[in-house]
């Protein structure tokens, strides 16, 4: 009799081990969990400690929320912080090198949501690598990426705070809306010439700055338009995005001539680093561009 | 009559160009504003000439290689203005004219290669080497430039593809000028040969025996169509389907004797892209379209129209 109970403990002992054992492979649903813009669920045992990312504003975005001592890899675009120049390169990322990436040996990838971006994440997962997927053309779209971030690499209360900035940088008017508000166009090539849409960040960058993108009605990031159209739609402004100071080189030419901003030249210069990627230092950026459209005669 | 015909659609399509745009002005303007003289007549005239230029390129080409698929662009010319705008951006060479000129300069070494690989057999220019040599000499620039595209990190590559795919926003009366005074003299000696290239038709022993100096037909009717092809490369990127379709046009409408298919290809050929360029500005207003995109879809259902009616008939 005895013996039996101590048997039947035994194996109430035993079964309570299994059961735990069990539940501690189950474990990792516990971890940091986010469905990603893949509408993939990404979960991880543990917060990220090995990361790569592949876009310069997802590293920005990692070290705005302290988890920059996490990053293993970056791309050859990645130029902020400075501290990121610390982090080894994988290269440049279109598309990424993949087993450049696995030789990092990260637990977690993020990667801008691209046709080939998506291939490459399912060849990472093959090699055991999670991968994060992410969408990030509007200026809407960081602070649901910097509150994914945050949880995948356990600084929720940095990202949630950033992600709160975000959200009431782009869901408040200009803050000081003017009459006449200034308008602008931002041409990033002149032959052919392609200026920026609604479907680019930089668009809600020039609203909030106080400006209007007389290329609002095109519904795309960006379009090829002929130099007629943009001297008919008579920007008081010409926005490039370039890191030398010098007006663009084909201001001087006499088609260019016809448009009458670039006449009188009125150029806003903008530093590509700050202005070529939506990232945590957009309210930055609408700060620097209101404080341009005010100095610029 | 035909040249009536020619040049009546010529004035309509250039009309057509100086009138419309996305820019609405008012009649009584036209004749005084910026956006006509500075900005749709010299488009509509460079697309003019560079489209009369591809046609005449493409009528000698198919003439010497006696092959109706040989375009101005098949011989490696494509690939070589390809290489050249790439690495003028790679290697960050300033100023305005860096691109045309590089693409210029990559179109007339494939050129120069290309012609070099035909004489391989001897003194004789062998149009069959020349369609293959072209062939691989234009995936050996693709080659390189691709290699310069993934190796090299400068955004602006992307845009040097977009410069390739060709197209008129950069017209001024520069480039007008550029092409007036560089045209009429490869224009001039194919005209000339147009005699030589009927009797080419019939083979290259009975041109001889009729008295046509073949060899040296060859290439000169090889360097001035190409000399032409990458001088619309310089000003205008690569832009097809001009150069291979406007010759069969002509030829079906107009007869094979090169003395009325050269000048009538070079007439169709401009009034085609002008009016190519006139509607990929306006018909997706405000944006633009990539104008061998028109050409194409203007260009097929005329031909296909052409070959049915000819084919039946």
């Amino acid at each position: 009799m005895r013996r039996w109970t101590v048997r039947t403990h035994l194996a109430g002992l035993v079964a309570l081990a299994a059961a735990t054992c069990a539940r501690g492979e189950r474990a990792p649903a516990a971890g940091p969990a986010v469905i990603d813009d893949a509408h993939r669920r990404v979960t991880l045992a543990v917060p990220a400690r090995r990361i790569v990312s592949l876009l310069p504003s997802f590293t920005e975005m990692l070290f705005a929320i302290g988890a920059g001592d996490r990053l293993v890899g970056r791309t050859a675009w990645c130029d902020y912080p400075p501290a990121a120049l610390a982090v080894p390169s994988v290269g440049d990322g279109i598309p990424p090198n993949v087993e450049a990436v696995a030789a990092r040996r990260p637990d977690l990838v993020v990667l801008y949501r691209s046709g080939p971006n998506v291939t490459a994440a399912e060849q990472l997962e093959r090699l055991g690598v999670r991968t994060v997927l992410f969408d990030l053309n509007r200026l809407e779209e960081l602070g649901s990426v910097a509150r994914r971030l945050g949880v995948l690499t356990g600084h929720r209360a940095a990202a949630d705070s950033l992600a709160r900035a975000m959200d009431s940088l782009v869901s408040q008017g200009p803050e000081s809306p003017t009459p006449n508000p200034k308008s602008l166009a931002f041409i990033v090539w002149d032959n052919p010439p392609i200026v920026i849409g609604a479907g680019s960040f930089l668009d809600r960058l020039a609203g909030l700055a106080g400006a209007h993108n007389v290329f609002h009605d095109i519904a795309t990031p960006s379009a090829q338009v002929s130099i007629e159209t943009i001297a008919a739609r008579n920007p008081d402004f010409i926005a490039v995005l370039s890191d030398t100071a010098a007006p663009p080189r084909y201001a001087g030419r006499p088609e260019w001539r016809v448009v009458p901003a670039v006449r009188k030249g009125r150029f806003l210069v903008l530093p590509g680093g700050l202005f070529g990627r939506p990232g945590p230092r957009a309210a930055e950026a609408v700060r620097e561009l209101r404080r341009r459209l005010e100095t610029t005669p | 009559m035909k040249y009536l015909v020619l040049a009546g659609a010529a004035l309509a399509t250039l009309a057509a160009a100086l009138l419309v745009g996305p820019a609405n002005l008012p009649l009584a303007d036209l004749a005084s504003s910026p956006i006509v003289w500075q900005l749709r007549l010299p488009r509509a005239v460079l697309a003019f000439l560079v489209g009369g230029a591809l046609g005449v390129a493409g009528t000698s080409l198919q003439a010497l290689v006696r092959n109706p698929l040989a375009d101005p662009f098949l011989l490696g010319l494509s690939g070589g203005a390809g290489l050249g705008a790439v690495a003028a951006i790679a290697l960050h060479l300033p100023g305005p004219w860096a691109l045309p000129l590089a693409a210029f300069v990559g179109a007339v070494g494939a050129m120069a290669l290309v012609y070099r690989l035909g004489l391989v057999g001897g003194g004789e220019l062998d149009p069959r080497i020349l369609l293959l040599g072209g062939v691989a000499v234009g995936a050996l620039a693709g080659a390189i430039t691709t290699a310069i595209v993934s190796l090299a990190e400068a955004t602006e590559l992307r845009n040097a593809f977009l410069w390739l795919w060709g197209g008129f926003s950069g017209a001024s009366w520069t480039t007008v000028l550029v092409m007036l005074a560089y045209a009429p003299l490869p224009l001039g000696v194919l005209i000339a040969a147009a005699r030589p290239l009927d009797l080419l038709a019939l083979g290259e022993e009975p041109a001889q025996y009729l008295g046509a100096d073949v060899r040296r037909l060859k290439r000169v009717v090889y360097l001035a169509a190409s000399l032409l092809t990458a001088a619309a490369v310089a000003v205008a990127g690569v832009i097809g389907f001009v150069g291979l379709v406007v010759p069969h046009v002509c030829r079906l409408l107009w007869g094979r004797l090169h003395r009325t298919l050269l000048p009538t290809a070079f007439l169709t050929g401009g009034v085609l892209l002008a009016a190519a360029d006139t509607l990929a500005r306006t018909v997706v207003a405000p944006r633009e379209l990539p104008v061998g995109i028109v050409t194409a879809l203007l260009g097929v259902p005329v031909f296909a129209f052409l070959l049915r009616r000819w084919t039946v008939g």
